[in-house]
């Protein structure tokens, strides 16, 4: 078992992952935005990440990723890759650093999709995808950025609000123990 | 405890990077009809009728964020294609009297059995997936072997050719657009005989180039580009002529050959309803695909009425 993963939270979680990734691939990946559609995969395993931890996150960025590339037939790997790694990288920003400011979504949420991408595509020259970096390429991946940080708080609310119930350490009871105890972190177990 | 925690932590990482590095090695260095692609059609196949259903219920959501959108650039459209139309129309009455006199020769000249897009058995589908990232240029749709969808069948919509079937599943297909790079489809000019190969513009992937077309071609701002009905090569898709590809956007001055930028006529990024030209065996245009796919390398095959009579099926 996963530290501080219960069955119901995988469960949450597990159902979130699949509505998120027909949403994505039915709804959003249709409705472009300045050009190019947002990818809730990322954001999702992100907010996973920062919710529950990196072993967490790690995992369902591997199974999102999975279910991503089983389901637009794309290589195998090389979504789960990125998204292990996204999972693990916001996982650890909540374990070592805990951050609380009302903005740290909207900051994960863009440092998640430039990081996904730009690990995406390395990993898509690595394969030798025929697609050479360009100015039209670098502003499709810059937009992709921006589009993305737009719906991370809209996102970061949804997911929130689906997983707060099972959260191993819920924010609003880690909140209140901090000021009972006079600021003393909680996370010394992590 | 602390150390048992973070070594944990960390070899369940390690676990899934090499797990996704197996996978992606494997997947990569396998023969389409290998067991991982087999699991990937299998999913396919499983999830397409649930894909389809979401596609279906979540429609009103997507229309209703795409009416946004639509509605801030329909008057700039609206104004830019009341000028195409005045334009038009200034070129359709010019070209009412050659309309007669060309359809005149053709007759005469027993021309007019030209495959049509009617004859290549076309099978409506739905787009139900799309990838997002800009690395793949697919779309699955919701028809698949069972409606006699097959590998390399044309793919086109109201607007123009979109690509062609990459991949198939009994209930579902994934169709790789006309701007992926891995597409390359014989197209000429609406005004010129000479045939080129449009290919996604490199560094622009949503704009196309028309390339290889001999240095002496006239080509025109405006001008349409349409399919050939040629292959370039033996694993080319037989493409019925005069499907409309995209406009010239501008010409290349270059070396021994000559190149056009094209931009796409069809909206890739908003593809709703398309049809799959399935060329159901035994027909002319199953016949021609064949015949097109055992020439040799560098020899060309045209939809012409000297190949009909080369298949024996032109009768």
């Amino acid at each position: 078992m996963m530290p501080g993963a219960t069955p119901a939270l995988l469960g949450r979680i597990a159902a979130l992952a699949v509505v998120v990734v027909f949403f994505q691939i039915g709804v959003v990946s249709e409705v472009p935005m300045f050009g190019v559609s947002a990818d809730l995969s990322v954001l999702l395993v992100a907010f996973v990440g920062l919710l529950c931890g990196s072993t967490v996150g790690a995992v369902t960025g591997f199974a999102v990723g999975l279910l991503v590339d089983l389901a637009l037939v794309q290589t195998l790997g090389v979504t789960s890759l990125t998204l292990t790694v996204v999972g693990y990288w916001s996982g650890r920003l909540r374990e070592a650093r805990d951050p609380q400011a009302g903005l740290t979504p909207l900051l994960v949420g863009a440092a998640a999709s430039a990081a996904a991408t730009v690990g995406y595509s390395i990993v898509e020259f690595l394969l030798g995808v025929d697609a050479p970096v360009s100015l039209e390429l670098l502003r499709q991946i810059v937009l992709g950025v921006v589009v993305n940080t737009i719906v991370a708080l809209p996102v970061w609310a949804i997911v929130r609000r689906s997983l707060i119930g099972g959260l191993p350490d819920d924010p609003r009871r880690r909140r209140r123990r901090a000021y009972t105890t006079g600021g003393l972190s909680p996370l010394s177990r992590s | 405890m602390y150390d048992k925690t973070v070594r944990r932590r960390r070899a369940v990482l390690a676990l899934l990077v090499v797990l996704s590095l197996i996978l992606l090695t494997a997947y990569f260095g396998e023969a389409p009809g290998g067991g991982l692609h087999s699991v990937q059609r299998g999913f396919l196949t499983v999830v397409s009728p649930i894909q389809n259903g979401a596609n279906k219920a979540l429609k009103p959501v997507r229309d209703l964020i795409g009416w946004f959108g639509d509605t801030l650039h329909a008057k700039g459209q609206r104004d830019e294609l009341r000028k195409q139309v005045d334009r038009l129309r200034a070129q359709a009455i010019a070209s009412t009297s050659e309309k007669h006199s060309y359809r005149e020769l053709l007759s005469l000249f027993r021309l007019d059995n030209q495959l049509s897009v009617k004859d290549y058995h076309p099978v409506t589908a739905t787009v139900v997936a799309k990838s997002p990232n800009v690395w793949y240029s697919t779309v699955t749709i919701d028809r698949g072997e069972g409606s006699g969808v097959h590998v390399n069948d044309p793919v086109i919509n109201a607007e123009g050719l979109i690509g062609k079937v990459a991949q198939v599943a009994s209930d579902g297909a994934q169709v790789t657009l006309i701007t992926d790079s891995s597409v390359g489809v014989s197209a000429r000019i609406g005004s010129s005989s000479a045939t080129g190969i449009v290919q996604p513009k490199v560094g622009d992937p949503n704009d196309l180039l028309l390339q290889y077309l001999p240095a002496n071609t006239q080509a025109n701002r405006g001008e349409y580009v349409v399919t050939s009905g040629t292959v370039s090569g033996p694993d080319d898709s037989l493409y019925p002529p005069d499907i409309p590809i995209g406009q010239v956007t501008s010409v290349n001055e270059e070396s021994a050959y000559r190149s056009v930028n094209v931009h796409p006529l069809a909206d890739l990024h908003n593809l709703d309803v398309v049809q799959v030209l399935t060329a159901a065996r035994g027909t002319l245009p199953s016949n021609l695909s064949r015949l097109a796919a055992n020439l040799p390398a560098g020899q060309h095959a045209s939809a012409s009425g000297e190949q009909l009579a080369a298949t024996g099926a032109g009768g």
